[in-house]
């Protein structure tokens, strides 16, 4: 297989014209597609979406959306789709096989991080537009992979640390929620709120920098009793997976008590949960920001255009916006639609009623 | 096992108060509901001798059909258990026969049953479930008398359990050839039949669990039975089962199962880090298991035999 690879590599390279990182038309802009967007350029190209592991509502609707935006220029005239099923190995191979194959333009979603490093840097190396997102992979731009479109997670902080300067001015008790022990996303998450609230009238309650409940809904309700239990007054609870507290804010009301202000990234779920709870609750007012499924449609843009000879995007960043604000009501009061299922995101760009049909 | 827990619950007590308060203790019967049936459902697999590894696909799978067939709507939910019951006869028939029949290896042959179940979690969700009826949310979730809906159920599979198999006949010719399944065989009781059968009533506890804990979670994953392998082990050697074979201890089970509820939640009141919470439950796992299957006796016999005087 390696062997294969390699000779595929070998091949594709001398097919290529000029430096190994440009393909088609380069930073040159070609004639533009009628009634395309402009970075959909004239050059013919097959494109490849990678997931690292395809397996859960969010990701099932970002790559619909990246789908989606592949459909809006004429030029990509070949699509393939590869799920790692959460196996590094199995999404290195992934990477080797579109190459193999002959793609043009690869956008991979890295799940594991740095150790799909050096599968990005043989695909780009290949002559194969390479266009890692979201999860930055470590490597730099130009050198291992065209270019990493995302941000790091300390906007989606600020954002957060923002909200709760604005409706706590005189200081708050912090109840952080975050993924699996040590992840990085949690981490730049807390870096971003203590730029803004970063003294001591502001508390960060239980084991720092956050609370483990490694996004499992379970353990989540669990280590919230507990917190509940411990601390008589949490003003605040910070989460980056806001789908995954519905389950377990109810702990409050059954320890009598309100259920407290919440920041968090939007969900349909979550959004209905609050509806339903916020008249019974007079603490609970909720912000969200935007979750992120369109990330994928920036990725896709920059990897189309540097593929096809189309105009680059002119960022690589993909920030995340504030997304519902209960309190402000800017730039969305709390959406919610209760016809439709609960793990669609209506942040996203594409239709509710899309997003729940990908669910059925 | 009794005695831990009431020293756990003192320990609680004086060490992390909060972890015995009413929110505390309502948060955490659920779970330990959860995972007696889980328990129970082992404890039959370990009395015919063998062991039961596709707990964590057979939870997730009872998940994802309770939560996803209905998509919302209260009405589907019913048709949804039946098939989610269905579906853990087919599971439970399958290990039987292949480990009851076929005479394969338990563990090997229930992992393979186990990969099986999660394709078909896959195959219904494509990874992911959706959101439990708000039906099922109030039936597994709520409260009745001040206390969780989910402990009533675990309780009823208890008591059910304990009548089947301490007062009927046929319970006692299921005890009596997991400790002996030769002689058993001698005196012409039907030994394929019954263990087989282990396996089929263990998935119908799973699938309870399943239920259950779609309800009280609101918005599981489609991989949310894999937290529960271990402890499922683990509470039926807590208990005292042999993992032999032979009798087993339901009610011993059931406490096992509210002794490492309890332990979760002290872990978590106390406030360690997350490493320390791990070695925590990990050595009292240890010294649980150890209780039982290391024979003291023999040991403390060869450690302080006395010295015999070497010829002079």
């Amino acid at each position: 297989m390696a062997a294969v690879v390699g000779v595929a590599a070998i091949a594709l390279t001398a097919c290529s014209s000029g430096a190994p990182s440009s393909n088609g038309g380069g930073s040159e802009t070609g004639a533009p597609v009628a009634g395309a967007p402009d970075w959909c350029g004239p050059n013919e190209i097959t494109l490849g979406l990678l997931d690292g592991f395809g397996g859960n509502s969010w990701r099932k609707i970002t790559t619909a959306a990246g789908a989606d935006e592949v459909a809006k220029c004429p030029s990509v005239t070949g699509y393939e789709y590869a799920d790692g099923q959460g196996d590094t190995q199995k999404s290195i191979a992934d990477i080797q096989g579109m190459v193999a194959k002959g793609v043009n333009a690869l956008v991979v979603f890295p799940d594991a991080g740095e150790a799909m490093l050096p599968a990005l840097r043989s695909a780009f190396q290949a002559g194969v537009v390479t266009v890692p997102y979201r999860v930055n992979p470590g490597g730099k731009d130009g050198v291992d992979y065209d270019a990493w479109i995302g941000a790091d997670f300390t906007t989606d902080g600020k954002n957060w640390g923002d909200w709760i300067k604005t409706n706590f001015p005189d200081g708050a008790n912090i109840l952080f929620l975050s993924g699996p022990k040590g992840n990085s996303q949690g981490e730049d998450e807390l870096a971003g709120m203590k730029t803004v609230i970063g003294d001591d009238s502001y508390k960060f309650i239980g084991e720092q920098p956050f609370e483990p409940t490694n996004w499992d809904p379970a353990v989540t309700q669990q280590v919230l009793t507990s917190a509940i239990a411990k601390n008589p007054q949490i003003d605040v609870i910070v989460s980056d997976f806001g789908p995954s507290l519905v389950g377990a804010l109810p702990e409050f009301t059954k320890s009598g008590r309100s259920i407290p202000a919440l920041v968090t990234s939007d969900g349909n779920v979550l959004g209905c949960f609050w509806k339903d709870n916020e008249a019974a609750n007079p603490d609970f007012k909720m912000m969200t920001v935007a979750t992120g499924n369109d990330n994928v449609r920036l990725a896709v843009q920059y990897a189309v255009a540097k593929a096809t000879g189309g105009t680059l995007p002119d960022t690589t960043t993909f920030d995340a916006p504030v997304f519902e604000d209960s309190v402000s009501g800017t730039p969305n009061p709390v959406e919610c639609r209760d016809d439709l299922p609960g793990d669609i995101f209506l942040s996203a760009e594409m239709s509710p009623e899309d997003q729940a049909a990908l669910l059925k | 096992m009794g005695i831990a827990v009431v020293v756990l619950f003192v320990l609680s007590a004086i060490l992390a108060p909060s972890s015995v308060s009413q929110g505390a203790v309502l948060g955490m019967l659920p779970f330990a509901s959860i995972l007696a049936c889980v328990g129970l459902g082992q404890m039959l697999v370990v009395q015919q001798g063998g062991i039961d590894l596709s707990i964590p696909g057979a939870v997730s799978l009872a998940i994802v059909v309770v939560s996803k067939v209905p998509n919302g709507d209260n009405s589907v939910l019913l048709p949804a258990i039946l098939l989610a019951v269905l579906l853990a006869v087919l599971a439970g028939v399958l290990n039987g026969i292949l480990v009851g029949w076929l005479k394969l290896n338990a563990i090997i042959a229930t992992l393979g049953t186990n990969a099986l179940l999660f394709a078909v979690v896959i195959g219904i969700s494509g990874g992911s479930p959706t959101t439990t009826t708000r039906l099922l949310q109030s039936i597994a979730g709520g409260l009745t008398f001040g206390i969780p809906n989910s402990v009533f159920f675990a309780v009823g599979a208890f008591l059910i359990l304990t009548i089947l198999l301490k007062k009927t006949v046929a319970g006692r010719r299921f005890e009596a050839i997991g400790a002996n399944p030769v002689a058993a065989r001698a005196t012409g009781l039907r030994v394929r039949v019954h263990q087989s059968a282990a396996y089929v009533w263990a998935q119908l506890l799973y699938c309870l669990a399943g239920i259950l804990l779609a309800g009280i979670t609101a918005q599981p994953t489609a991989f949310q039975g894999n937290t529960y392998l271990i402890p499922g082990v683990a509470v039926v050697v807590l208990a005292g089962t042999s993992l032999l074979g032979g009798r087993g201890y339901p009610l011993a089970t059931i406490v096992a199962a509210l002794f490492l509820s309890q332990l979760d939640q002290f872990v978590l009141a106390v406030g360690v880090p997350y490493a320390v919470r791990s070695i925590v439950q990990a050595a009292a796992l240890a010294v649980g298991v150890g209780m039982y299957t290391i024979n003291w006796a023999a040991l403390r016999a060869r450690l302080f035999r006395p010295r015999v005087k070497a010829p002079a």
